[in-house]
């Protein structure tokens, strides 16, 4: 029999996200493994357009599911409807992304469907013949590699892992739409605030000296703008923790709830290297990495890596470089 | 209004992590402490920010685990917790989130509690699923990554905004009783209190062994542990500390990164 593998299409606004591209890849992955049958499937008030444009990029098969009143993401519906879709298709993987939606909806839909829930996904692997997927645990300080025990296998995807190959000549995309009412009865959503932080600070400078719970005590941040000082066009940033304690606002969080950026240097300061926040950092030009800890997941995505404490190694880079430059002007 | 917050037992984030000779899950000998999950922590103070502003909220607080988890039950009842209960465990390893949402589901099904809370996730784990695989066994509704909750004044409704990408929110009204997954930074949580700690000391625990709790299949399962790739070259600088600010400074420079 043929397996079905759905892709769950995210949009927000009007528009399709880029992650939902990534999961169409996943599944094309998936489907190599097993001769399988991918479909996309969308909810949405009006989603005709964006079924089409589904279809046509990818040349899948496209299930539009219009319900009317549905203008944002709403997860008691995603629950119900998806599970309804997910029986009627018999699937034997959903991939959804590990966003605020995938991570909202997707652990109450396996429950609903008797299925396996394996979130953050980052990689598909054969392991003894059998597919596995691997995730980051203990802050990415290791990773599991994970199989469904399951007829069904729910899946949030990491947005960055699966790079989109678009077809050229896509052929055999169709569109089906459906109308469906459903209201949420328990859930009301009442719309979306858009964010008030001002991000373009640390999206536009050429240097992030960025810093994490490694700093140990809010004092410190003033060497993290004494290092940010010694480069033009800098700009100092955090990791969560480091927001969550108030040492920084959040207009400087970089990360997955953060901003993502991608300056010529990012130097990562006593920062762990969490997903979450490699996810907006790791397509900096050069990643310089300062840890204590010689363990810590950063060292992984880092170009240089430096193993001492941040509160005694920022010292010593300045001195270092202010005498260099003191020699500089003399031989000058 | 009773409040059952959700909490676990995590090792200490700088604890070195060593992956068994099995390859089946982490050793679990080498951890050298034991913490409450951080963005559990969140999850308690909300509820405690709840029992101040409306008296006579009771709050419990459940946690599964071997014996030493009592340790993050305690610590919750010196924020102000009213009632612990422990879910015993004989394994000391990885635990499936929906055993864990069962078994916390079947314990609060007939409870009558007006709010569940958890943490966004776990920072072991990490996996972000206990929370709404306890609505949905129990029907409720749900909402994760709360920033901000505010109860009607009806008591029938509360008012959420979650967290979505690029720091906006999306903003929900649910019907009482739900569960909420807490984002970290909606409040800042407080220190035990002396006087809390002393009655959790003295206070007894509800203890439940989880043999004799609700046993769901499993539907997924960890078969390797593995350390992560690297994803660049990672040269490591040797020598003193100057010795490697030097060296970086050269690279730095070579590179027109520094002038």
């Amino acid at each position: 029999m043929k397996q079905t593998i759905v892709v769950i299409v995210e949009h927000a606004s009007g528009q399709i996200r880029p992650v939902t591209h990534e999961l169409v890849s996943c599944a094309k992955r998936l489907q190599q493994n097993k001769a399988s049958v991918i479909r996309a499937v969308i909810l949405d008030a009006d989603p005709a357009a964006l079924a089409r444009e589904m279809a046509d990029t990818w040349g899948l098969e496209v299930t539009a599911v219009r319900i009317p009143g549905l203008t944002s993401y709403n997860g008691e519906i995603y629950k119900s409807v998806l599970a309804d879709l997910m029986r009627e298709f018999e699937a034997a993987y959903v991939c959804t992304a590990h966003s605020s939606q995938g991570m909202d909806f997707a652990p109450a839909l396996s429950v609903e469907l008797n299925a396996a829930c394996i979130t953050g996904v980052e990689d598909i692997l054969e392991v003894e013949n059998r597919t596995c997927f691997a995730r980051s645990i203990f802050g990415a300080k290791a990773v599991a590699h994970v199989r469904s025990q399951s007829d069904i296998s729910i899946l949030t995807i990491q947005p960055g892992m699966f790079r989109p190959q678009k077809p050229d000549k896509p052929v055999g995309g169709s569109v089906t739409i459906r109308s469906l009412k459903c209201e949420s009865v328990k859930t009301r959503s009442m719309g979306i605030k858009q964010a008030e932080a001002d991000m373009t600070g640390i999206t536009e400078a050429d240097v992030i000296v960025s810093v994490g719970q490694g700093l140990g005590d809010k004092e410190n941040v003033a060497l993290i703008y004494q290092l940010a000082a010694l480069f033009t066009k800098s700009a100092v940033a955090g990791s969560r923790i480091i927001c969550d304690l108030g040492w920084l606002e959040y207009r400087c969080q970089v990360g997955v709830s953060g901003a993502t950026v991608s300056p010529q240097l990012y130097i990562a300061c006593g920062i762990s290297g969490s997903v979450q926040h490699v996810m907006g950092m790791r397509s900096s030009g050069y990643i310089v990495a300062i840890n204590s800890d010689p363990t810590a997941a950063i060292f992984q995505v880092a170009d240089i890596c430096i193993v001492e404490n941040l509160i005694t190694f920022i010292p010593a880079f300045i001195e270092v470089y202010e005498k260099a430059q003191s020699e500089g002007d003399q031989n000058g | 209004m009773k409040i059952l917050v959700c909490i676990k037992q995590v090792s200490e984030s700088e604890s070195p992590i060593q992956i068994d000779e099995h390859a089946r899950w982490i050793q679990t000998d080498a951890i050298t402490g034991y913490k409450m999950n951080r963005l559990d922590e969140f999850a308690v103070e909300e509820a405690v920010l709840l029992k101040e502003a409306y008296p006579g909220t009771i709050i419990d607080a459940i946690t599964i685990g071997p014996d030493r988890s009592a340790e993050v039950i305690k610590r919750a009842i010196g924020m102000g917790a009213n009632h612990g209960i422990h879910i015993v465990t004989e394994s000391d390893g990885h635990q499936n989130p929906f055993t864990i949402a069962s078994r916390i589901a079947d314990y609060a099904r007939d409870k009558y509690y007006t709010l569940i809370f958890t943490g966004v996730m776990s920072e072991d784990q990490m996996q972000g699923q206990v929370g709404p695989m306890i609505a949905a066994c129990l029907s409720l509704p749900w909402a994760t990554a709360v920033i901000r909750q505010q109860m009607a004044p009806d008591n029938k409704y509360v008012y959420v905004e979650r967290e979505i990408e690029g720091g906006s929110r999306d903003t929900l009204q649910l019907q009482l009783p739900a569960v909420l997954t807490i984002q970290s930074g909606i409040n800042t949580p407080r220190y035990p209190s002396l006087s809390n700690l002393l009655r959790a000391n003295k206070q007894k625990l509800e203890t439940i062994q989880a043999g004799d709790s609700v046993q769901p299949k499993l539907r997924e399962k960890v078969v390797r542990v593995a350390y992560p790739e690297k994803s660049r070259s990672g040269t490591f600088l040797a020598g003193t500390q100057r010795e490697k600010a030097i060296r970086l400074l050269k690279l730095l420079r070579e590179r027109a990164l520094l002038q």
